[in-house]
């Protein structure tokens, strides 16, 4: 009878109790509806971002990474530049971010990023959000590339998923797409309700 | 992305795919025939079904016929891909998309053209595009090559019957909050529950749902995608891993029901009761008893009753707080969760089983352990408020039936509210040993200490020893027969180690400690191995059936038969040791063999045929067909990953 190998035994049961409670946390998602999750990333200039700098402004969020011939897609196209371009001249903010995690396909190191951006003619408010380490994507929920976001003044998730409802990789159909994101955006921006909230995003996955 | 411009167009080609026609030589006038496009996959790339799932994108047909009608495309049923943190729907080898064809009246000739685009992805995906011909005349006869005929009814035989034919009739489908959505099947016979995927990936994630049985009603559980809005119907495809069937239009029926729209006082209410019939929980109830003997026992007075009462009052509350705050940050951090999470990871699931365990072997006597358990902290005062502590802790198992309701709630309640319905359970778990703490009316009332709280404490082992069974079960339901296997031998060994631990001296107990740490690790491991299986990764082996190996040899496809059986330990060790380790399951995908398994645990006349026909009587088996070959060679019985490499040395060309 051994005082110590009982106590001990329990300390190692209580361990793996509380190691198994923790790892058993599943992520979670922005869901239209509901409070946009909060992030804090820094950008390829260094500067670090959150949701709360937005806070009273029309937010766009969207998943990148340029290996991705959906992301081409639109990149290659201007489509998506265009976008940006249109919505931010109207005062609405918009992240471009990369979550893909060092060594994995899309992974950009801040110099590099900035190239990108300028080869990209990024028209984001934020030069790329390097999301190395995954947090922001996992607390979004970001699946794919491009996955997009919208996020109202009042830091509510009003949508969530594809940039259209054509998972071709052709950039030809994206004339006769129709855009969720600007539908949603053109929507809010006049104050009406958003007929659709929520789709599938398609596209490349995100390489956490 | 080039175009093969061979054989006039009739195959193209990208990157990892080659898409060819299954097709006849000719039609025959006004006779409808089913074509297919085949594609050529490189092992380990996959292509997609109608729903890709979480990501990726089905492929795309725009055919313009020409002296003919064409039918929609035709998918064969997929499985489920799960790659890294998606799951997919599609195909992990090569597959046919077909559809059907009817020459005109008076046409000579049949003429197609097909615009197609493909998806086609290891971890990266590469997007194909290509323009495929096909030109053919009408004749008296349709002959096919017969490979190619081959592999058209093998697909077709995967194309989905219409559900009216399935062995599953649809029940309900209902939408469960913001997140859920159950299909409830009603089950025929003893059929194995099939798998289920949905047709509209705009509402349900890829993931695999998670299935309830209770008796013949199947309840699956899907994700539903974030902010979905519901539609009118879904449609699924239900498959037995060979056959499948399309309920098409499944109508959502009212919504089930969901906790926020109860009244808070309700819930509160509801969770003092769900914390006071906790008490009499096999988890609780030996616990609290022998505390509570030990209390008269050790001649308390009234007023160091009421204080160990209050102080066990104490334990509880503080430890429901801190749950109910934890449950709070994390569900800050984003985290969707619910109590009983805990019973879904499979080491949490395996730790309390050690540790009912021990408290089973310690009530029957075979080692003192209970009684220091309830009073860990050592001294009495600290005892009893580590008893309230450890109440909670060992209450957990228990709640699901009756807390379920309130604890559910409590995770999507605002803070101060789900923070009441904690402390309300741990107000109602309290509440009778205070009650009788304070009461010396109550109190007396129990009977006096004697010989009998041995026996008692002997007879509550048994509920414990029921518990570990039921979290044995729930274990083999979560990871399947390996699950509750590896829960069983984990127990015997911590057994041996107690002994070893409480009859050897200072040696003993050392190999006892090194013991107990490499059972504990590989026992993690294990459950966290049975784990990835369990949640569907790429299925290789298919069930054995005639038919299938039959085609297979007649396009001269390598076949691996595995003659086994769950009582075959020889088979099992093969298994697990040489023909499911990721190296041979690699070298078996790259030389596209076709895994069968033909399982023997039940009698089965036809695998008894089969064996009869290889001269042998018993399992293990293993034949193996070269490509080409319509001999099979049979394997020793004892199996080495060598062996199976030579097959490929051997044989390559």
């Amino acid at each position: 009878m051994n005082v110590n190998f009982r106590t001990r035994g329990l300390a190692v049961m209580g361990c793996l109790f509380i190691l198994s409670l923790l790892s058993s946390i599943v992520s979670a998602a922005a869901v239209p509806g509901e409070k946009a999750p909060d992030f804090s990333v820094i950008d390829a200039q260094g500067d670090k971002s959150s949701l709360t700098d937005f806070t009273g402004q029309w937010l766009v969020i969207e998943w990148f990474n340029k290996d991705c011939p959906y992301v081409k897609k639109h990149y290659g196209s201007g489509n998506m530049q265009s976008l940006q371009k249109k919505y931010t001249d109207q005062g609405v903010k918009w992240l471009t971010v990369i979550s893909s995690a060092e060594g994995k396909q899309g992974y950009l190191a801040p110099d590099r990023a900035l190239k990108v951006a300028k080869s990209h003619n990024l028209n984001a408010s934020r030069p790329f959000l390097l999301d190395t380490g995954g947090d922001m994507g996992r607390a979004y929920g970001a699946k794919t590339t491009p996955h997009m976001f919208v996020i109202n003044p009042q830091g509510t998730v009003v949508y969530a998923g594809a940039i259209d409802d054509n998972d071709s990789a052709s950039p030809a159909v994206i004339a006769s797409s129709h855009n969720y994101v600007s539908a949603a955006l053109d929507a809010s921006l006049k104050g009406e309700a958003i007929s659709r909230a929520s789709s599938r995003a398609y596209g490349c996955s995100v390489k956490y | 992305m080039g175009v093969a411009q061979t054989v006039a167009q009739e195959s193209t080609s990208g990157e990892h795919v080659t898409v060819r026609w299954l097709a006849p030589a000719s039609f025959t006038a006004q006779a409808s025939e089913k074509l297919g496009f085949y594609f050529e996959v490189d092992p380990g790339w996959h292509v997609y079904w109608r729903n890709p799932g979480d990501s990726g994108a089905a492929p795309r047909f725009r055919i313009k016929p020409d002296g003919a009608r064409v039918g929609p495309i035709e998918w064969p049923f997929p499985v489920r891909l799960k790659i890294e943190h998606l799951t997919n729907l599609g195909y992990a080898g090569n597959v046919a998309y077909l559809f059907d064809i009817t020459p005109k009246q008076g046409t000579k000739v049949v003429s197609l053209t097909v615009e197609l685009e493909w998806l086609v992805c290891k971890i990266e995906c590469i997007p194909g595009f290509g323009t495929m011909t096909l030109s053919r005349p009408i004749a008296d006869t349709a002959p096919w090559l017969p490979a190619d005929l081959a592999l058209r009814d093998y697909f077709a035989e995967k194309i989905p019957l219409p559900g009216v034919q399935s062995p599953w009739l649809p029940v309900s489908l209902s939408a469960q909050g913001e997140e859920r959505i159950h299909l409830l099947l009603q089950m025929a016979g003893t059929a194995k529950p099939p798998e289920v995927f949905p047709l509209n990936g705009d509402l349900f994630t890829g993931a695999k749902p998670k299935l309830q049985r209770e008796g013949g009603t199947l309840d699956y559980i899907f994700e539903r995608l974030p902010g979905a809005a519901l539609s009118e119907t879904a449609g699924f495809v239900l498959s037995d891993g060979s056959r499948a069937w399309q309920l098409d239009r499944v109508a959502f029926g009212a919504a089930m029901p969901e906790a926020p729209q109860r009244p808070l006082w309700l819930l509160i209410l509801a969770a003092l009761a769900g914390g006071i019939i906790l008490n009499l929980m096999p988890c609780v109830f030996p616990v609290l008893s022998i505390k509570l003997l030990g209390l008269v026992r050790e001649g308390h007075s009234d007023s160091g009753r009421l204080r160990e009462g209050l102080l066990y009052a104490a334990g509880v509350l503080t430890t429901f707080a801190v749950l109910g705050v934890l449950l709070l940050v994390l569900r800050a951090w984003g985290a969707a969760i619910g109590w009983g999470f805990q019973l879904q990871s499979a080491p949490v699931v395996m730790g309390l089983i050690l540790l009912f365990w021990l408290m089973a072997l310690s009530f029957s006597g075979v080692f003192e352990f209970g009684h220091r358990l309830v009073n860990l902290a050592g001294v009495s005062r600290g005892g009893t408020f580590a008893t309230g502590v450890l109440a909670v802790f060992v209450a957990a198992p228990c709640t699901g039936p009756f807390m379920g309701v309130a604890l559910g709630t409590a995770a999507i309640l605002p803070a101060v509210e789900a923070i009441l319905i904690f402390l309300g359970l741990g107000v109602g778990l309290a509440a009778p040993f205070v009650l009788l703490c304070a009461s010396p009316v109550l109190l007396n009332r129990l009977p006096k200490p004697g010989p009998w709280m041995e026996k008692l404490r002997q007879f509550l082992a048994f509920p414990l020893y029921a518990t570990v069974i039921w979290l044995l079960w729930v274990l083999g339901r979560m990871l399947g027969e390996g699950g509750w296997l590896i829960g069983a031998l984990l127990l015997l060994a911590i057994t041996f180690v107690l002994w070893l631990g409480y009859n050897f001296s200072r040696f003993g107990r050392i190999c006892a400690w090194v013991l107990l740490l490499i059972f504990l690790v590989t026992g993690y491991l294990a459950l966290n191995r049975g784990n990835g299986e369990a949640s569907g990764d790429i299925v290789s082996w298919q069930e054995y059936d005639r038919l299938l190996l039959e085609q297979a040899l007649e396009v001269g496809r390598p076949v691996f038969i595995d003659y086994t059986a769950a009582w075959c330990i020889t088979c099992q060790v093969n298994k697990k040791l040489v023909l499911d380790t990721s190296e041979v399951q690699q070298l078996f995908q790259m030389n596209k063999v076709l895994l069968l398994r033909a399982d023997w645990t039940r009698q089965d006349p036809e695998i008894t045929e089969s064996l009869a026909a290889l001269g042998r009587n018993s399992v293990p088996v293993y034949a193996w067909y070269p490509a080409g070959s319509k001999e099979p060679q049979l394997l020793p019985q004892i199996l080495q990953e060598s062996m199976i490499t030579d097959l490929f040395n051997g044989n390559k060309n």
